[in-house]
């Protein structure tokens, strides 16, 4: 057996969940890269190129989640990879939110990703095979550094948002606690945590998040689609409940 | 300075959420004998009161209860308004309590284990994570116009690892636990949360830990799943309410003035193996 063709999805049929927020084109585009049949689900359709078919997705309740489930075996006839994007949503700048932002943010990304997993690892366990990945960011991990934005103060609201940090990291011991049944069933779930696209953040704040980086530059679309194809291929066959940061480094000092 | 002067809570304003049962009633013990001034949130102040006059009586500090309702956000923000105006300020913020819904984790119709009860995990997220989230900034409010402040959250090992199903194993009444998708992240968010929370309180003076408790013996605990998951553990026992109290003053006081951003397991060595 050639290796490489460990890494290879062709044949496989992915769902990329909530493509509309920050590292969503990225990854579906690094699935097809890989060679997947990519569907898409989410609250609009972004228009992404490659893709098989979209499905309007209210990213909440138990109901939507099953009815997505459905929908997407009809069209797909099995879902071989599902990425859940939904913790990368941009959160309420600040940190000062009556409850009912608080409350509304953490149904839609927290109770949200629970009942797709759920939805979704039902139909996963019955093919008895399936991927999941969790996409969130570095700060799931990591406390953001408030140094990074001390020339551009601006900024920081928008990461230094109360809820963004739990939000972010929700999944990580998620997805160790769902392995537990999945792996029973053939499935894995393990989470990608990623560091800033360039050119998405000032020019300051980069440059800072860079200094602190052991590999001196941002994350490309690449890096992100290596690590993607790698959790969803046959290539990390036994490699479940982990979360793989992709951060040059950024995490690791 | 004598160190054990660092562990004195003496003349500082406490307010403890689930401080009369479980971890919390540890972590309530240790601050009196700490000597602080205790504000315990609870359900029923007419209930607590005998463990109020029990307090004062044999630690002499000073201790009130006060009304709470983690399910209701108007009782929250009455809390905190009550502490801080009787008080006159918040140094600790202690947060053990967490409501378990009635209907938690039952399965969906035809449902498995798996298969969780949306009910359960609204209410979770609602009543767990976001009123959670929001009594942590309100006692961050005060504690940034002090300068000072440390909040401890009582986090989980089970926000850390996830669960071993053998532990379960010949008590299949357990074994939905197994299988709990809300509380693992509920508690995994909040390690993130903490070190979220501390970067931005650090250059207030303020800062945010979380303990995060394994398994605690009691009378009610089954004795196969105790002697299963102790096998798990290094010290091979479960914990008991006192295994906090030592790591509760640490953090909610001076002698914790450097540590911040920190999930600390209280587990016998359970996460380490």
């Amino acid at each position: 057996m050639n290796i490489l063709d460990s890494f290879s999805l062709a044949g496989k049929k992915a769902l990329v969940i909530c493509p509309e927020h920050m590292y969503g084109p990225e990854l579906v585009q690094g699935l097809i890269a890989g060679g997947a049949k990519v569907w898409v689900a989410g609250a609009k359709d972004t228009g992404l190129s490659g893709v098989e078919g979209f499905f309007p997705y209210n990213h909440t309740d138990a109901v939507e989640a099953d009815k997505l489930v459905d929908d997407a075996v009809a069209q797909m006839d099995s879902i071989d990879i599902m990425v859940e994007n939904v913790l990368n949503m941009d959160t309420v700048p600040g940190w000062s939110h009556d409850f009912a932002t608080i409350n509304a943010q953490c149904q839609v990304t927290m109770r949200g990703m629970m009942n797709t997993v759920m939805s979704v690892g039902r139909q996963m366990a019955a093919q008895g095979h399936g991927s999941v990945i969790l996409a969130t960011d570095y700060g799931a991990l990591v406390g953001y550094d408030a140094q990074s934005y001390a020339d551009c103060p601006d900024f920081a609201d928008n990461d230094f948002s109360l809820i963004r940090g739990f939000i972010k990291g929700s999944c990580v011991n998620y997805a160790r606690q769902t392995s537990n049944y999945l792996a029973e069933h053939g499935c894995r779930c393990n989470c990608l945590a990623l560091s800033p696209i360039a050119g998405k953040q000032p020019e300051a704040f980069e440059q800072a998040f860079i200094r602190h980086s052991q590999i001196k530059r941002l994350i490309t679309a690449e890096d992100i689609a290596g690590a993607l194809v790698f959790l969803a291929s046959d290539a990390s066959g036994f490699i479940t409940g982990h979360t793989l940061p992709v951060d040059g480094g950024y995490t690791a000092k | 300075m004598d160190t054990f002067d660092l562990f004195s809570m003496k003349g500082k304003n406490v307010l403890i959420t689930g401080g009369r049962q479980m971890y919390g009633l540890g972590a309530t013990l240790a601050l009196a004998d700490a000597g602080a001034n205790l504000y315990l949130a609870s359900h029923s102040i007419e209930s607590a009161q005998a463990f109020v006059d029990q307090l004062k009586e044999e630690k002499g500090i000073k201790v009130q209860a006060v009304a709470f309702d983690q399910g209701d956000i108007g009782s929250i923000e009455q809390m905190f308004k009550t502490v801080i105006e009787d008080g006159g300020s918040l140094d600790a913020f202690i947060h053990c309590s967490r409501i378990i819904p009635r209907s938690s984790m039952p399965p969906r119709p035809n449902g498995t284990a798996w298969d969780n009860a949306d009910d359960a995990l609204e209410t979770n997220v609602h009543t767990n994570s976001a009123a959670s989230i929001y009594m942590m900034q309100l006692a961050g409010e005060q504690m940034i116009k002090q300068r000072s402040g440390s909040i401890v959250a009582f986090g989980s090992m089970m926000g850390l690892i996830g669960v071993e199903k053998h532990n379960y194993d010949g008590n299949p009444n357990m074994a939905g636990g197994a299988y709990a998708h809300s509380y693992s992240v509920d508690k995994s968010g909040l390690a993130a949360w903490v070190r979220h929370a501390a970067s931005y309180y650090g250059q207030y003076g303020v800062r945010v830990n979380a303990v995060c408790p394994g398994g605690l013996q009691s009378d009610r605990t089954n004795p196969v799943f105790a002697q299963q998951y102790s096998k798990h553990t290094q010290l091979g026992r479960l914990a008991n309410q006192d295994d906090v109290r030592g790591l509760i003053l640490l953090l909610a006081s001076d002698a914790g003035a450097y540590l911040t951003g920190l999930n600390i397991p209280i587990d016998g060595g359970y996460t380490a193996i």
